[in-house]
């Protein structure tokens, strides 16, 4: 015979309560703490090189400021994002609305292994191809695409969870209505999807920012603010910076670098902030249980 | 007794309901129940069989539906009476693997025929959910949608019409004020009541509602009762519950459905009072189901 409120039922329920309470203390301790440390690092080293003159000068040989590198990172995302998030939402739209045949198996199957791809492959893979094959040099669209080839898969995955986690019924009402596949999908299903969309289309910037080996094969790099020609321009990025500059034997190369490093975390930082501020604003209220 | 399941039999009374002649023909022992009411029928179901995959879940079902009648579809869960509502707006089609078989008659429309255009099949039979489904838009919008899919007009006449469907469902002066808030901020009732607006601004021609209050708390449902009944002069109703009382209280007709077939279908006050098969009168009286 069991009795509910038996104490030592209840001590032991305190117990592992207070155990639970610990391991997840530390586990966000693990995670938490190193992030923290980064931070610290890379804004105490790249202290000196935090300046004015980083938003207003071009690199010059291991000096100077960032300007080219911080509006080249912003052009090659920008271009990275024109070309993937078409493809990846209407790829995720495909594979959750009708990807249930061996088609959608297959795509989904392809996806997960380009998640896989190092990126370091898929940027030789670019190398070969477009700046070399096609001849477009190093360049902004040769980066682009290939950072967009990165962040693809990441955008279809959410935008297919997203959607797949809008109510079937909402769906059935929509169609009982005698509405049309489109406008189910564009009108009732997109707005509740669409904060899982961003959460994708989030992770994709954050992933383009902070990309380094994709882009030494097919950006190459410039010291030079971008002219706007699309190929056969090479243009400079931040994790270049950070990647090549700390290899210098020079005090002001590695400021410089932390400073890029110091900017790409705060790029995605902001990012972040931006797209919770936008998803607070954009998300419906939730169907009533 | 004639053909499974049907067990009026009454072959004189036949000749009393108007357009009857018009039926295509059918097997003996079939006959309509509801020919004391002065209506004609709406939907007439001929030998209808359905099938998730290869499995059988309706059996052979033939029964009328009286036009502005209300008529109520009771019997255990997976008896098949929501699987046989949607084979009159054929919901199922959107289920590769559902499939029905035999003829359900709207009017003069076989609507199982492979040419019938669904949108506008639709667009004729409205329905109503078990759970509420508004739209994430504004509750306005929620009714406005419908309407403007299959008619232009002045915005001050679609501002008309939504107030008009509202007001058929006694929610226009529980929502006149806030007609922009999101559909999904409702409660569950007032939810449930503007999708049935949303049905009804449309005017259609039937109405179905799948287990319409069954999410709802009591006074909730006593709305929507009362609803159906004031719906019922315009409408051709047609409601699954597996709330006997309320198949009672709303109905003029009720089919008592089990293992997808219709064991008994006529008059409600018989159902209730003098069922003519043991089955019926064991479920009514709550030995089973």
């Amino acid at each position: 015979m069991s009795r509910p409120f038996k104490p030592s039922r209840i001590a032991r329920r305190r117990l592992v309560s207070g155990v639970s309470w610990v391991l997840s203390g530390a586990a966000f301790l693990l995670v938490a703490v190193p992030l923290l440390d980064i931070l610290y690092t890379v804004l105490k080293k790249g202290f000196s090189a935090l300046s004015p003159t980083l938003f207003t000068e071009v690199t010059n040989g291991i000096s100077g400021g960032l300007l080219n590198a911080i509006t080249g990172t912003l052009v090659l995302v920008t271009g990275a994002l024109v070309i993937a998030v078409p493809v990846g939402v209407l790829a995720g739209i495909h594979l959750s609305e009708f990807g249930r045949g061996a088609f959608g198996r297959a795509v989904r199957f392809l996806d997960d292994v380009l998640t896989g791809v190092p990126s370091i492959v898929l940027g030789y893979f670019s190398y070969v191809t477009l700046v070399i094959g096609v001849g477009w040099q190093f360049s902004v669209v040769a980066g682009s695409i290939t950072l967009a080839m990165m962040v693809v898969p990441y955008i279809a995955r959410f935008t297919e969870i997203a959607f797949s986690q809008v109510p079937n019924n909402l769906r059935e009402a929509g169609y009982a209505l005698g509405l049309r596949e489109f406008t189910v999908i564009t009108r009732i299903a997109m707005p509740l999807a669409l904060p899982g969309i961003l959460t994708g289309v989030l992770l994709a910037i954050a992933i383009s920012l902070g990309e380094t080996a994709p882009l030494i094969y097919t950006a190459g790099w410039s010291n030079f603010l971008w002219s706007g020609r699309l190929v056969h321009e090479p243009i400079g990025y931040l994790t270049y910076v950070i990647w090549s500059f700390i290899n210098q034997p020079y005090r002001s190369a590695h400021a410089l670098a932390f400073a890029a490093a110091f900017l790409v975390i705060v790029l995605v930082l902001l990012t972040n902030i931006a797209a919770t501020w936008l998803l607070r604003r954009t998300r419906p209220a939730r169907p009533a249980p | 007794m004639g053909g499974p399941g049907l067990l009026w039999h009454n072959p004189e009374r036949r000749l009393a309901a108007p357009g009857w002649q018009q039926l295509p023909s059918f097997g003996d022992g079939l006959d309509s129940p509801m020919d004391s009411a002065q209506n004609g029928i709406k939907i007439k179901v001929r030998n209808l069989h359905f099938y998730y995959g290869k499995e059988a879940a309706l059996h052979d079902i033939s029964l009328d539906v009286a036009t502005s009648m209300v008529t109520a579809f009771i019997g255990p869960s997976g008896c098949g009476k929501s699987t046989l509502l949607r084979t009159f707006n054929r919901m199922y089609e959107l289920y590769p693997d559902q499939r029905a078989e035999g003829e359900v008659w709207l009017d003069d429309r076989n609507v199982l025929l492979p040419g019938e255009d669904l949108y506008r099949l639709r667009s004729r039979i409205g329905m109503v959910f078990q759970k509420p489904t508004p739209f994430p838009m504004s509750i306005h919008e929620n009714v406005a949608f419908g309407i403007r899919l299959y008619e232009r007009m002045p915005k001050a006449e679609l501002d008309d019409r939504v107030e008009e469907a509202l007001r058929q469902v006694a929610l226009w002066d529980e929502v006149s004020g806030k007609l922009h808030q999101s559909g999904m901020s409702l409660s569950g009732g007032q939810q449930q009541r503007l999708c049935m607006a949303r049905a009804v601004a449309l005017k259609p021609e039937v109405l179905l509602l799948d287990e319409p209050a069954s999410a709802l708390d009591p006074i909730s449902t006593l709305k929507i009762e009362e609803l159906i009944y004031e719906l019922k002069q315009n409408y051709t109703i047609v409601i699954v519950t597996h709330n006997m009382q309320q198949a009672a209280r709303v109905s003029d007709y009720t089919a008592f459905m089990y293992l997808g077939r219709v064991v008994e279908f006529g008059d409600t006050n018989k159902i209730f009072t003098n069922p003519s098969m043991k089955q019926t009168e064991d479920y009514i009286t709550g030995r089973y189901g």
